[in-house]
């Protein structure tokens, strides 16, 4: 993976994959704390304590069906955030759903960068219509604060039956992250 | 600004359309976005194809993500699915690549060979 928005797609499609209706996505910049937070929510089918420490260990997947047994998406996550300096929890309650929460250095040299955010979330919406996403982008700098809220469920509701990929669909959800991107300073992180 | 207004006059001129030639999905297309593909550019292969289906107005057209389907070998992986007819599977995509089907197959119909790694269910 070589940017943190890779690593945010790969653990969408985990919360899909635990049948997730719901995903609840924070990225928080703060320039004064030195800090790139994320926290991904979700409330899908969620794992025993047994499950989660076993998820943050290469040799472990859940996709039982396949014959190779290396899972590698959360532990290169979490080597990654560990890298800079940052710090990787996640905690999960069978019934209830998983968060996830990756740490930043936000200055540190071997931070990879956020990368194209736009790019993971405008397929992740649209790829899984049945499935609503609530982004919150916050930048922070000295008491500065922009912030961007965007919620799928409201968007589906006014949409009626018009499915996301739709045309204008995809340019309207495509134009409202740029812009939300860009007032929080998201685009080169 | 974008608002829901802008979504209010969209979803008025999808209605009309639909009322002209019906609300059937032609086609589906599914990108694989597991771990492997993910690491192997299937996001961009996502994106191309959402760019090319907004840009040549294709209104019977659907995309969707998956997960892992065991050919990691081959990644980005595409499968191209139409009523009554075998799937056709696509593998080492690029956006290039998209292009192409988009063109030949998902417009015109026709088969990009090269790039098949698999048919059928």
């Amino acid at each position: 993976m070589q940017d943190i928005s890779l690593h945010l797609l790969d653990i969408i499609e985990n919360s899909v994959r635990a049948e997730a209706d719901l995903i609840k996505i924070r990225i928080i910049s703060d320039t004064q704390d030195n800090l790139l937070r994320l926290i991904i929510e979700d409330n899908g089918c969620g794992m025993d304590s047994r499950t989660l420490d076993e998820a943050q260990n290469p040799f472990f997947t859940s996709k039982s069906d396949r014959v190779k047994k290396v899972g590698l998406g959360i532990p290169l996550f979490k080597q990654n955030a560990e890298l800079s300096d940052g710090a990787f929890n996640m905690t999960s309650e069978p019934g209830f759903g998983t968060v996830l929460r990756a740490d930043f250095a936000l200055n540190h040299i071997d931070r990879m960068p956020l990368g194209n955010l736009k790019d993971t979330l405008l397929g992740s919406i649209v790829g899984h219509p049945e499935v609503d996403f609530d982004i919150n982008l916050i930048y922070k700098d000295h008491g500065v604060e922009q912030s961007f809220h965007f919620d799928t469920a409201a968007i589906k509701e006014e949409l009626g039956d018009i499915p996301l990929t739709y045309p204008d669909v995809i340019e309207y959800i495509d134009q409202s992250l740029n812009e939300g991107i860009q007032n929080t300073n998201m685009e080169d992180v | 600004m974008k608002t829901l207004t802008d979504l209010k006059k969209i979803r008025e001129k999808a209605q009309e359309e639909m009322k002209l030639r019906g609300s059937n999905t032609r086609i589906k297309i599914v990108v694989g976005m597991g771990t492997s593909g993910i690491a192997m550019g299937a996001r961009e292969v996502m994106k191309t194809f959402l760019e090319e289906i907004a840009s040549r107005n294709l209104t019977d057209v659907l995309v969707t993500q998956t997960g892992e389907k065991g050919l990691s070998s081959m990644e980005p992986v595409v499968d191209v699915v139409e009523d009554d007819k075998p799937k056709v599977t696509y593998g080492n995509m690029t956006p290039d690549k998209v292009k192409k089907v988009i063109v030949e197959h998902i417009v015109n119909g026709r088969i990009v060979s090269d790039y098949v790694v698999a048919t059928g269910n």
